[in-house]
């Protein structure tokens, strides 16, 4: 919220400059986003008047002007063509830095000496609205009457200091002048200052408000409704100090009323809306629900259809206002308004924020009625714009003002523990001090042993309990006493215990290997659009992703159902910009519809998902990989894989304990295509929710024999379709006891072998716990093995 | 005889001091000691000396062929030590040369940062715990004292699913889904993504946040200092000093900013803390009871405090990264620089 430092001034007593004023606020609770000085490109400007005006000798477009600035006369060269001798115009001197970039200094013109620069309304920063005459195309012809040698900030009232101070939700009571004064005062000791709210009344006229309007407050929506009358109006441009202010907030000044009542909106925090009376059917307004289907002309220029969850102010029969949020323009204030009744109510915040979320709009109004206005604000806020009225005597207030309130926000009584407080706190600070502070946020109250009664005032919505209490006190108390409290941590209670997570845990793990074996973790959005389900081929659960309903665009609009499709966007990220060789992998989940529309909301398995796309890299280097991670659980199980996006022959399911926990290998030709990757990449992923359930396998150490392994190898011709795995299988249970390792170490193929026949290269290792094997015996041995692999397989030797 | 004995041991010292080649050393070690070296022809000559000088002459032969051998065997070690020299002197690599093997890979710099920020709460006695990123408006706002068209949901744009489902906000979901199930004391850390609609250099749709809760019956402001004063010590080192700042969050009361002196300046003022000395880090506070009280807790007996902290934010002050949005596009030659 914007605030000018004057307008602050008017309402408390601030010895601190706007700095100090800015460090402690935002030390209280009310962070000060920027201080902005209106007349930072005011300096060396000043008014002038053009007393003499010549030609330039040497230049047709030019004139030579003698100039009043007040201690003396300067000579000043111009192009402007709307300069005559007596104008009053504003002159910047050397030295000057206008907002435009333009910075003065004594300079020659064609010869002839021009010491400064006349400026337009738009050099100084302001426009039409703000000042008669700084909208024209040349230079700001000021008032005849101004002060000549007065500094321009002075003179146009750019003097001022703006603070956007940043209201947290929890203190609507603050979106005003006089709220945030009020706030000042607590944070300085002193009292702010009352608002005029009083004006006076012609005693010999004796029309009322009820001959110009009445009110009918039908909704409950609604709880206080206050209207008052101004007949023989005047519109027209408010006076400088009004416009000044409203500019400095960002508010375009209009017209009196108009600035009425946004001045009454910025000061008291309490929206208005005046309407011309003689555009209300009947005299007569009612506060209500909105027909189904009623249609408004807001002035935004956009039309409404209206539902009966909105609240509207009409007359007879029509809408006027979407109440607390936009006005209509068919009853809206303009040039030939004569009578105005102005409006300052209350309207349910709820209401009021669904409907201003509904239709998107968002006003300095809606704004306000949304975080919740205080009922007493309505009366106040209406009899300030009043006196505001006969104070611009833009018009003759009518007696008396309508009050159509249900209820009122009483003070209510809060009874706090100066004992709790402190034990919230941690720190121990004296009823006495509690009480004061207490005291100047204007909640009267009485210390009674411990107990700290309080009476709470109606616009402290917010203050509820203890905690509520401690954190008005330690705000102004100053959070700096925590500098100096560190010592023993959790003295005051008993030591908790730190239960792993397994998952976490294990992951963490996983990752710290991965990183060891080359690869780069990586993190990515878990959203994007859904073309991977058609790219990947997709056609289980995976197939229908969650779509997020306000989402950035459709390409950040679908989670994710697999790793591979964010972990694909950032691979076609890094080959665009020319990294061709990756390892990566990414620990995230994935997002699986449980087909209840979120009833249950999603199933959100934790994955772990590795890609890589290397020159060289090949399957067996992957399940290497795969091997090495799940090296802590016992049975691990390949099988041919049926994922859609992976190559049908190079590619496996993992199984641990029986149970698929994953799957890899080399990525689909469609799916390396449809993303133009590299020929040779690879993805694998493990469900690491799954694989904290399995068993990891048990170490059981045996004794190893005290004599030397006996290492055989055997090559065996087969056919293509025989797996290696399988004959390893059989090898070991053909070895019986004397089995201690085989590895499979060739596998070749020729045409001297045959045409769908490959040969298999195996190193077996035989050893016996009690003695040195004899050749007979390893014979014999080697011999079972091939009977075996010839019965299974149909191995041959070779 | 022993003469000529003495003269063997004097020449042959000479000579075997003067040579220069291995190959020489051998050929003049024959002449000594072969079959028909100088002093094996002395020691065949042995035979004729009388029997009453042969203990003499024959200690003193002893002597001088032990003399020659080990002037010879010397020599040889010599030699041998030299030609190992010149050897290893060949064998020398460069050893700036590039290493061989599989090449070490790296965290992401987030990961990396909420490992360090797991290890220094879990030695504090903190649990990690996690909670589904779907999650219901009840879990993320209601019950965490934010009920629907409470002022403070505009502090924070959601990503919904339907009216009740949204991408959490905020890792204080799992706050409450703690509550409901723990039984106080407990401490517990929330290490997660969450998500909010907006995005720029310094906002990204889906970020990374650390939440952390106490509920006990003795736990204060004064606590939460501590801890948070610990904290950020391990995490930047011990001459780290916090601040606290009143701030507002529906879930907390009293509320607080807290500020971290600056990892750059340590509180002098750069550009990076744009000369304030000190960085916004955390936002903290005391539970607020009617969050216990929703939640089942006792807040006449038990109190807690919250914090929450920006991971990626914090990672950003870490390794000078300027920019958050780097940290989501994973581009290799970026991330290869936390190798």
């Amino acid at each position: 919220m914007k605030v000018t430092y004057n307008w602050l001034k008017e309402y408390v007593n601030i010895p601190l400059t706007t700095e100090e004023l800015a460090e402690k606020l935002t030390r209280s609770g009310f962070e000060v986003e920027e201080i902005c000085y209106q007349n930072q490109h005011l300096h060396d400007v000043v008014v002038g008047k053009i007393l003499k005006i010549e030609k330039h000798p040497q230049a047709d477009r030019l004139v030579v002007c003698q100039v009043d600035i007040g201690d003396k006369t300067t000579q000043i060269i111009t192009a402007a063509t709307n300069v005559f001798e007596g104008a009053v115009v504003p002159v910047s001197l050397p030295g000057a830095d206008l907002v435009n970039g333009v910075k003065i200094q004594p300079t020659k013109m064609r010869g002839v000496e021009s010491n400064g620069m006349f400026c337009s309304g738009e050099e100084l920063g302001i426009d039409e609205n703000y000042f008669e005459g700084a909208g024209v195309n040349g230079i700001l012809i000021l008032p005849s009457d101004m002060k000549i040698g007065e500094p321009i900030e002075k003179a146009l009232s750019l003097d001022d200091v703006v603070l956007d101070v940043y209201i947290t939700p929890n203190r609507p009571d603050c979106l005003s002048v006089i709220g945030l004064a009020r706030e000042i005062g607590a944070i300085l000791g002193d009292k702010p200052k009352k608002v005029n709210l009083s004006y006076p009344i012609d005693i010999y006229s004796k029309d009322t408000v009820h001959d110009y309007i009445e009110v009918d407050n039908q909704t409950e929506n609604c709880p206080r409704y206050c209207m008052g009358a101004v007949k023989d109006v005047k519109i027209e441009r408010s006076p400088l100090w009004m416009r000044a202010r409203l500019n400095a907030v960002g508010i375009k000044p209009i017209n009196t009323i108009v600035d009425i009542t946004n001045y009454v909106l910025v000061e008291m925090g309490q929206p208005l809306h005046a309407f011309d009376q003689a555009l209300i059917d009947g005299k007569q307004i009612n506060v209500r629900q909105a027909k189904e289907g009623e249609k408004i002309e807001a002035l935004n220029g956009v039309t409404y259809n209206l539902d009966g969850k909105d609240i509207v102010i009409a007359d007879k029969d029509k809408p006027m206002v979407i109440a607390g949020i936009i006005g209509g323009t068919n009853s809206c204030i303009n040039d030939n308004t004569k009578t105005v009744v102005l409006e300052s109510a209350v309207f349910d915040l709820k209401s009021v924020r669904s409907s201003s979320r509904k239709y998107g709009i968002r006003t300095d109004s809606s704004a306000r009625n949304e975080k919740g206005i205080n009922l007493a604000s309505a009366e106040d806020g209406l009899l300030r714009a009043l006196a505001l009225v006969s104070k611009l005597k833009c018009g003759k207030v009518v007696r008396g003002i309508i009050d159509k309130a249900r209820g009122e926000n009483k003070a209510r009584q809060l009874v706090g523990s100066v004992k709790f407080i402190n034990q919230i706190l941690g720190i121990e600070i004296p009823a006495s001090v509690m009480s004061k502070i207490l005291n100047n946020l204007g909640i009267e109250n009485k210390v009674n042993g411990d107990r700290l009664e309080c009476i709470i005032p109606p616009y402290r919505q917010d203050i509820e309990n203890n905690n509520d209490l401690a954190e008005e006190i330690i705000r102004l108390y100053g959070y700096d006493v925590y500098d100096k409290t560190d010592g023993v941590l959790f003295k005051n209670s008993p030591v908790t215990e730190s239960v792993p997570n397994v998952r976490y845990n294990l992951e963490r793990k996983y990752r710290n290997m991965l990183v060891q074996e080359g690869f780069y973790e990586i993190m990515t959005f878990t959203f994007g659009s859904n073309d991977f389900v058609k790219r990947l081929m997709l056609s289980d659960e995976r197939a229908n992703p969650i779509k997020i309903s306000n989402p950035l665009g459709e390409n950040f609009a679908y989670m994710r159902t697999t790793m591979l499709s964010s972990m694909l966007q950032t691979a076609t990220y890094n080959l665009s910009v020319g990294n061709k060789e990756m390892r990566l992998f990414e620990c995230g989940k994935v997002y699986l519809s449980k087909g209840d529309n979120l009833k249950n909301l999603a199933n959100e398995p934790n994955m772990l998902a590795m890609l890589v796309s290397e020159d060289g890299f090949d399957f067996f280097n992957f399940k290497n990989v795969i091997e090495n991670l799940l090296g802590a659980y016992g049975e691990v199980k390949l099988e041919r894989s049926k994922e859609p996006y992976l190559h049908p022959g190079i590619s496996a399911d993992i199984f641990v304990a029986g149970q698929k926990i994953g799957h890899f290998g080399k990525l689909h030709p469609s799916v390396i295509r449809s993303y133009e990757l590299p020929a040779n990449s690879y993805y694998g992923e493990i469900c690491t929710s799954l694989l904290i359930s399995l068993p990891e396998k048990k170490i059981e150490l045996k004794q190893v024999s005290k004599f030397p392994n006996v290492a055989r190898d055997l090559a065996v011709v087969v056919d293509e379709e025989v797996e290696a795995g399988a004959m390893v299988d059989a090898i070991k249970s053909a070895c019986g006891n004397l089995y201690f390792d085989c590895s499979l170490f060739d596998v070749y193929r020729s045409d001297a072998l045959g045409k769908g026949k490959k040969s298999l290269a195996f190193n077996i290792i035989l050893s016996d716990l009690n003695k040195t094997l004899t050749d007979e015996e390893i014979a014999r041995v080697m011999n079972k093995v091939l009977k075996a692999l010839s019965y299974r397989f149909g191995a041959v030797l070779r | 005889m022993e003469q000529e004995l003495k003269k063997i041991k004097f020449e042959a010292g000479e000579a075997i001091e003067k040579v220069e080649d291995k190959k020489s050393l051998a050929e003049l070690k024959l002449s000594y000691l072969g079959k028909s070296g100088k002093l094996t022809a002395i020691l065949k000559g042995m035979r004729d000396v009388p029997s009453e000088d042969r203990p003499r002459i024959g200690a003193l032969v002893n002597e001088v062929r032990t003399f020659v051998e080990e002037a010879f065997s010397a020599k040889e070690q010599e030699f041998l030590q030299k030609e190992l020299e010149e050897k290893l002197q060949n064998e020398k690599v460069d050893i700036t040369l590039p290493s061989k093997g599989t090449k070490r890979g790296a965290l992401h710099p987030v990961t990396s940062m909420t490992d360090r920020l797991v290890d220094i709460c879990v030695n504090l006695g903190f649990s990690v715990v996690e909670g589904p990123e779907i999650e219901s408006d009840y879990y993320n706002f209601e019950a965490v004292n934010t009920p629907k068209s409470h002022p403070a949901r505009d502090m924070q744009d959601s990503f919904y699913f339907t009216d009740n489902v949204l991408l959490r906000t905020q890792t204080t979901a799992v706050q409450a889904r703690a509550m409901e199930t723990m039984k106080p004391p407990f401490k517990i850390i929330v290490p997660g993504k969450t998500y909010r609609n907006d995005s720029d250099a310094t906002h990204s749709p889906m970020f990374n946040q650390l939440e952390g809760l106490v509920v006990d019956e003795n736990v204060s402001m004064a606590d939460l200092k501590n801890m948070l004063s610990i904290m950020m010590k391990r995490l930047f080192g011990e001459d780290t000093r916090v601040r606290f700042r009143p701030s507002y969050f529906p879930f907390t009361e009293p509320s607080i900013e807290v500020d971290v002196s600056c990892p750059q300046c340590h509180g002098k003022g750069c550009k990076l803390c744009k000369s304030t000395g000190y960085l916004e880090l955390l936002g903290a506070g005391v539970v607020n009871p009617k969050v216990l009280d929703f939640n089942g807790i006792n807040s006449k007996k038990y109190k807690g405090f919250a914090f929450g902290i920006g991971i990626d934010r914090a990672s950003m002050l870490f390794t000078g990264n300027t920019d958050m949005r780097s940290l989501f596009k994973n581009d290799v030659r970026f991330l290869k620089q936390s190798r």
